[in-house]
């Protein structure tokens, strides 16, 4: 079986520097040999174009995890009035009326609501995880489902929601519940693409804890495909990161996939 | 003319004379016929985009992001698309002389439109029930005439109004509804954040207002789940 991935695997656990950044390339990159007998995954595309081949948009994941804001408190209020203003033009740009009553405080409201639905490039994981790992003496999966999620279309800049499901196997250390809640609120509150914001969370949950394995799926609904473009109102989004023994044995991921749908 | 029929329907519309429906359009189509206009708006709303993502802090020179800008601000054009439409230049052709008199219904329209105070979408279902008067309306006009009207900013109380107040201009039908379910994401992603609600508005004209049977006739055929 595949043991140079499991020991490329657990060496993160040693040496949380620059190597383990390089490592965890191998297991994006897209080169990756799957297991024999993997076809019970979720439909999982291998990183698209834009993400997979080069190293750098798996290193910047990395990077982030370390150095995550790019934004303050400080800085939301000092760039209202020019977000607020862009917002303006685009409703004069739409021939609308930036006076009447309706609009007059949209362009603040208007910006004030980006700068929520981007509030995740204000929030590092350190601060949000710090106080909650605990050691345990359990080694059985822990799954939490039904996570609703929020995002935000980088390409469009319109909605995407849905539902995330995130189960890890833990090698003595677990997670308060919520934390795994929080980490997807922190990369979902961002411009994003479903399966980079898939990624994300499981390498988050990854260096975090060290766990045996992670699994995330996300089913979502992506607006810009509903109500623009090709307009197809019933139409979800799965993509899935399986991680560690989640991806190494079918079985794991088998009763992950099981759990998540009932 | 067509605030005389409105206001012979029941009054309801004629509070509200500055939801002008045709006379507004008039206006927008005048200034979007020029295609160059058109093109310097689009990249006034691209360039707006671009200081949107920097004074976000994200950066606006990454892969994911070259195209952006200009995305989102055709997609927005799209969605507001609704300003450049007139219902006479749908609805013309498709009204017909038939001896029909009983309620006339088309529901579950899937509705997709941008709140006006967040610039988020709103989703849900309208649904339409006229009692003809002699005429008739091709079915999808129906649709048609939502796709109109939520393709603009707006208010979802306004849109069930002026989707009522469209149909009885066109028609000039005995009565009409028009109910719509909506779910707001301004309200489920942001502010309070309440994930399972939804609202409702209805409009109710002519019969529909002054009879209550047929008031529940109505619900009783769109509202059954």
């Amino acid at each position: 079986m595949e043991h140079s991935k499991q020991t490329q695997y657990t060496s993160n656990e040693k040496t949380d520097s620059g190597d383990s950044g390089s490592v965890l390339n191998g297991h994006f990159d897209g080169m990756v040999k799957r297991p024999a007998g993997g076809t019970g995954r979720a439909a999982a595309p291998q990183p698209p174009g834009a993400e997979s081949g080069s190293h750098r948009p798996a290193a910047s994941v990395m990077e982030s995890w370390r150095e995550e804001r790019t934004r303050s408190v400080e800085d939301n209020e000092m760039s209202l009035p020019s977000l607020a203003a862009a917002y303006t033009t685009i409703l004069r740009g739409l021939g609308e009326d930036p006076q009447r009553q309706g609009l007059l405080k949209t362009p603040w409201r208007a910006a004030t609501a980006m700068q929520f639905f981007t509030k995740g490039y204000q929030e590092k994981i350190i601060d949000v995880l710090n106080d909650a790992i605990f050691d345990e003496d359990h080694d059985e999966m822990v799954i939490v489902k039904d996570i609703d999620m929020f995002s935000m279309c980088e390409h469009h800049l319109v909605p995407i929601f849905g539902r995330v499901h995130i189960g890890y196997l833990p090698n003595k250390r677990v997670l308060g519940l919520s934390k795994l809640a929080r980490i997807v609120e922190i990369y979902s509150r961002r411009l994003q693409v479903q399966e980079r914001l898939t990624k994300q969370i499981a390498v988050a949950i990854t260096e975090a804890l060290q766990p045996t394995g992670v699994g995330v799926v996300i089913e979502a609904t992506h607006m810009c495909m509903v109500m623009r473009g090709v307009q197809k109102m019933n139409s979800k989004t799965v993509t899935s990161t399986m991680l560690g023994v989640f991806r190494e044995d079918p079985k794991t991921r088998d009763e992950f996939l099981t759990l998540i749908r009932s | 003319m067509e605030y005389h029929l409105a206001s012979e329907m029941n009054g309801v519309v004629a509070k509200y004379p500055n939801m002008c429906i045709e006379s507004k359009h008039d206006v927008l189509c005048g200034e979007e016929k020029d295609s160059k206009d058109a093109a310097d708006k689009q990249s006034h709303i691209e360039k707006s985009y671009t200081t949107i993502l920097s004074e976000l802090g994200e950066d606006a020179n990454r892969e994911g992001l070259l195209r952006t800008p200009l995305r989102a601000a055709k997609a927005m054009q799209f969605l507001t698309k609704g300003y450049k439409e007139t219902t006479q230049d749908i609805l013309n052709d498709a009204i017909f002389d038939e001896n029909h008199e009983e309620m006339v219904i088309v529901k579950d329209i899937d509705l997709f439109s941008l709140c006006e105070h967040h610039l988020v979408p709103f989703f849900g279902k309208a649904h339409i029930a006229y009692l003809p008067n002699k005429k008739v309306v091709g079915l999808s006009k129906l649709a048609r005439i939502v796709e109109i009207y939520c393709r603009r900013l707006q208010v979802q109380e306004r849109l069930t109004k002026q989707i009522a107040s469209a149909i009885s201009e066109a028609l000039e039908p005995a009565g009409v509804a028009v109910v719509i379910e909506a779910v707001h994401l301004c309200m489920v992603m942001r502010g309070v954040q309440k994930t399972n609600t939804s609202t409702v508005t209805s409009v109710m004209l002519g019969s529909f207002h002054d009879d209550p049977k047929i008031k529940k006739e109505f619900f009783g055929l769109t509202m059954r789940k």
